[in-house]
């Protein structure tokens, strides 16, 4: 494996960007090591030389043919839909909004699996955010809001400055004293362990527990008596520093009501803007999610969902997968998950791992940030170069979009 | 490129001391000549207006910060949508438009080179990739500079003057992002913001933790742009925009980049007298003055118009100011090492009388002014209202009568503060409206091959039919030609061209990185190998312009 250096690791929304790697085993070694990022490459790296191009209806394919299909399909959709995203650039958004917008598709950022992001809160009043460093160096407390970075983001505590057996990891902190990691979250993981304050009440409480704040920090007594407590106890902690940032994630803002508990997390941290810095860190899992959100937003005006059916770009605002309501008869997954598709949808997929079985068409990709380089967006906004450490020749994303665009506007 | 005549038409090319002669504009391989063969195709232009295709030297569209604003004005565009047709795209409007949607608004107006005002270096990427899908116009960026950490770092050690290696970072920062000027906001002002929501109060307030001044970024930052020869000026937005009192602010930053060349970003918002907390006034002819002799200076105005608007600002302090007056939305984004990022909805309404002395100033600038050359027109899209206003704007300079109509229904306490009842009676010619909207801009840019009609300019033309109505001339031109290309036909777009990256070069010194790494190591969460673009497909295809030339 030749040695290119530090690279940018896509295992996480994360990116980190001064990854070096090593052989290890049948796979790779990170370092700094990071159990996530190991694997992420390691499936990647793995490939076999004799794995196929492409398919169709499972059996091995050359990647022109399996584009003719592809193209087949989509022209004679009554109703296409491009989903996924999870792994892919910036590039290869942009190709598939392009490709959507001509083919008059729904745009789904994400996985058809869990609830669809809906109408985040974002564009009802706004938000307090910032990039890493400027949590790292400044936020004296920062509360984690039921998501288990550990797991999911395994870096992220290191990269705000939350290192091993000391809180001080940051070479500048502008701030002097020790600094509070704050968790909530009632269930017992390996973020939790690591918090020096813990909270604990049931999600369901979210909402009332963020009322609650808001209500208090207005000088409002709390309503609510047994979370009160708490609840004052975050307060004070927040009110004896300059500087605060609350990470959060889909625990909070997806499914049902998530909308509302973001608006309220929103709002009790924009009232604490009065007389402090206080920001927000949202959490997606996947390394291609904020970027293909930023594409959607500058290319339609809209983040979300996305219908072009009309000729132009409708915000949709559904929280729940509707393919069935939306009459979806072929789907287009780009660098996605390996989430099932409905019955009756015929699906192509386009990704650097091995597709389902039961997809109609499949045209392996090189990974981003592994086998192809590309732009993707970190999960503060941050767009950050991909290197590709294990080149190989296999089109990107992007490329097969764009053949079959032409093929189709053939 | 096919060769092409416009024949007939009246001329306005203050560049080239045209104004409003009957003569032929030839263009072949996209650029103007002296003639073409009797075969070229032929565009009768008689009865009719041509000017060179207008240049944006101030405006807001592309990068995080435009994306934000996108989101946050979601309402807006369900009403004002494009449709996907042939070669174009879809896309959507409001005060922020879509990346396609904001290309081919500007092709309609007339406008064939757009400035982004603002871009954190550190979303460069995200930048030109915005920028890759903003089609049929030339663009460019200006990188945010005046709150950088490891530039104060630079100007710390050299105790404010320019040093060698400031002047080479600065250079660096350009080379490293595919940026095509520097701009200051707020210089040290956001860096206070970012520590304690603090703000500066003079020029002398020591940024703390970096025993640097706003005065010294002004000097050091300005001055290695002017000794770089970069093809555009240091671009400001002074400190204290929008408070009461700030024209101080103003005439010291520019007595402290007196001598050098600078350009002051849209001045409207930094000509306030009155007491801070205190009810504004105008002193626009003061600063007017001021410019008057200083012909090194030059500004645009950022002129409000009564309506909705966007305002998207690195001064992230301003915006917390709105939100507190709007109790509306609110973003606030803090971008490590640089800068910082705000954005409020807004509206100005003409009863309200900070907004209509906000109004009445800008009109002053135009109007008092002695050198349209030095003035040029803005609205800081989307800060001011959107570029959409300016042929409204034109108008309301063209057009005594509609200005007088229009200063009625304005509050008039307010219009009573500026001189607009003083039996101001100057209407803007043709060719002034040429010079604010394309020669002075072209020229302020350093860009030779564009806003003027000489042989081997760029064949960015527009022709306007010679209404009477000038709102209606400007907002609906004949015929854009980009880049000796028939882009535009009477409001319908003919072809979808994906228009240049413009961007400036000036040399250093490699050994810089040797400076600066230790710098980013300490301070950046992105490594310093991976911050330089190199990624041919977002910087090319490229324009540079290099330094001195
Ligand atoms: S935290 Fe995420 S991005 Fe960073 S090394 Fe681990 S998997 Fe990769
Ligand atoms: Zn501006």
């Amino acid at each position: 494996m030749p040695d290119p250096g530090p690279v940018t690791c896509a295992g996480c929304a994360l990116l980190c960007d001064d990854v070096t790697i090593e052989p290890s085993g049948d796979g790779v070694r990170l370092e700094p090591p990071c159990p996530l990022g190991a694997q992420w490459f390691s499936e990647r790296a793995r490939r076999p030389a004799s794995a196929p191009a492409a398919t169709i209806r499972g059996q091995a394919a050359g990647v022109e043919a399996a584009l003719n299909r592809a193209a087949e399909l989509l022209r004679g959709a009554r109703r296409p839909l491009i989903y996924g995203f999870d792994g892919a650039t910036v590039e290869d958004a942009r190709a598939a909004v392009a490709l959507a917008d001509r083919l008059g598709a729904l745009v789904v950022p994400g996985g058809l699996a869990g609830a669809w992001p809906g109408a985040p809160a974002l564009p009802l009043r706004g938000a307090s955010s910032a990039t890493l460093g400027e949590i790292r160096d400044r936020s004296q407390v920062v509360v984690i809001w039921r998501e288990d970075p550990l797991t999911s983001h395994p870096r992220l505590l290191e990269r705000l400055g939350f290192v091993d057996g000391s809180a001080d990891g940051s070479p500048r902190r502008a701030w002097r004293g020790t600094r509070t990691l704050v968790v909530l979250d009632d269930r017992d993981t390996a973020t939790a362990a690591r918090a020096d304050l813990r909270l604990r009440w049931a999600r369901e409480r979210d909402l009332e527990a963020l009322t609650c704040l808001r209500a208090m920090q207005r000088g409002v007594a709390a309503r609510s008596s047994d979370l009160g407590d708490a609840l004052g106890g975050l307060l004070e902690r927040l009110g004896e520093v300059p500087h605060a940032a609350f990470v959060y994630g889909p625990a909070l803002s997806s499914g049902a009501g998530g909308q509302r508990r973001a608006l309220a997390l929103h709002e009790l941290v924009r009232a604490l803007c009065g007389d402090r810095h206080v920001v927000t860190l949202a959490l997606p899992s996947a390394a291609g999610a904020t970027g293909a959100e930023d594409v959607l937003t500058w290319q339609t005006g809209y983040c979300g969902s996305v219908d072009l059916a009309g000729g132009h770009p409708e915000l949709v605002t559904a929280t729940r997968p509707l393919m069935a309501d939306e009459g979806v008869d072929v789907s287009l997954c780009i660098e996605g998950g390996l989430s099932p598709a409905p019955a009756g949808v015929a699906e192509i997929a386009l990704g650097s791992l091995p597709a389902r079985g039961d997809a109609e068409v499949s045209i392996h990709t090189a990974a981003a940030g592994v086998e192809a380089t590309g732009t993707a967006h970190r999960l503060d906004g941050v767009p950050l170069a991909l290197q590709a450490p294990l080149a190989r020749d296999a089109p990107s994303a992007a490329a097969l979009l764009a053949r079959l665009l032409a093929e189709i506007e053939r | 490129m096919s060769a092409l005549r416009i024949s007939g038409g009246r001329v306005h090319d203050p560049a080239n001391d045209v104004d409003g002669e009957l003569h032929d504009v030839c263009i072949d391989g996209g650029k103007v000549v002296a003639e073409v063969g009797p075969d070229a195709r032929r565009i009768d232009a008689r009865g009719m207006v041509v000017m060179p295709g207008g240049v944006d030297i101030h405006a807001h569209i592309a990068g995080p910060k435009v994306n934000a604003a996108r989101r946050l004005s979601f309402e807006l565009r369900r009403d004002d949508v494009e449709a996907c047709a042939g070669a174009l795209r879809s896309g959507t409007g409001g005060l922020v438009p879509s990346t396609f949607a904001t290309g081919y608004r500007y092709s309609l107006l007339g406008y064939t080179t757009v400035v982004e005002a603002a871009a954190p270096p550190l979303a460069a990427r995200h930048v030109l990739s915005e920028l890759r899908d903003t089609p049929m116009i030339d663009k460019a960026f200006l990188v945010l500079m005046g709150n950088n950490q490891v530039l104060f770092e630079l100007i710390r050690e050299s105790r404010g003057a320019v040093s060698p290696a400031l002047r080479d970072a600065v250079a660096w920062w350009l080379e490293a992002t595919g940026g095509y000027g520097v701009k200051l906001v707020n210089p040290g002002g956001v860096e206070l913001w970012k520590q304690n929501n603090g703000y500066v109060d003079s020029l002398d307030d020591q940024v703390a933790g970096f025993a640097v001044t706003p005065r010294q970024v002004l000097e050091a930052i300005g001055g290695a742009v002017d000794e770089l020869g970069l093809p555009h000026p240091v671009h400001v937005h002074a400190n204290n925009l929008g408070v009461a009192g700030n024209a101080d602010t103003t005439l010291e930053t520019m007595r402290t980049l007196s001598g050098r060349r600078a350009h002051f970003a849209h001045l409207q918002f930094h000509c306030y007298g009155g007491k801070p907390g205190g009810r504004l006034r105008s002193r626009a002819p003061e600063l007017l003055d001021y410019l008057g002799g200083h012909p090194e200076l030059t500004a645009d105005v950022g002129q409000v118009m009564f309506g909705e608007a966007m305002t998207t600002t690195a001064d992230a302090h301003v915006s917390a100011v709105l939100r507190d007056l709007s109790g509306g939305k609110w973003i606030n984004h803090d971008t490590e090492v640089e800068t910082g990022c705000g954005i409020v909805p807004y509206s100005y309404r003409a009863r309200n009388y900070v907004h209509a002395l906000q109004w009445g100033i800008g009109l002053e600038l135009f109007l008092l002014g002695r050198d349209p050359w030095q003035v040029m027109l803005s609205t800081d899209h989307p800060n001011g209202g959107s570029f959409l206003a300016y042929p409204k704007l034109i108008r309301l300079l063209m057009d005594r009568g509609f200005r007088e109509e229009q200063i009625s229904r304005a509050n008039q306490r307010a219009i009573r503060e500026t001189a607009l009842l003083d039996g101001l009676d100057r209407e803007y010619t043709l060719n002034e409206v040429a010079i604010v909207t394309r020669a002075a801009p072209a020229r302020r840019l350093g860009l030779r091959d564009k806003g003027h009609l000489g042989i081997g300019a760029d064949a960015d033309v527009t022709i306007y039919h010679d209404r009477a109505d000038r709102e209606e001339m400007f907002a609906t031109p004949r015929y854009v030609i980009k880049g000796g290309e028939l882009a535009v036909e009477e409001g319908e777009l003919r072809r979808a061209d994906d228009g240049l990256l413009l961007s400036s070069r000036a040399a250093f010194d490699p050994e810089v990185s040797r400076v600066l790494e230790p710098l980013f190591g300490e301070r950046y969460t992105v490594a310093f190998a991976h911050y330089p673009v190199r990624d041919p497909a977002l910087r090319e295809p490229a324009r540079i312009v290099e330094a001195g030339s």
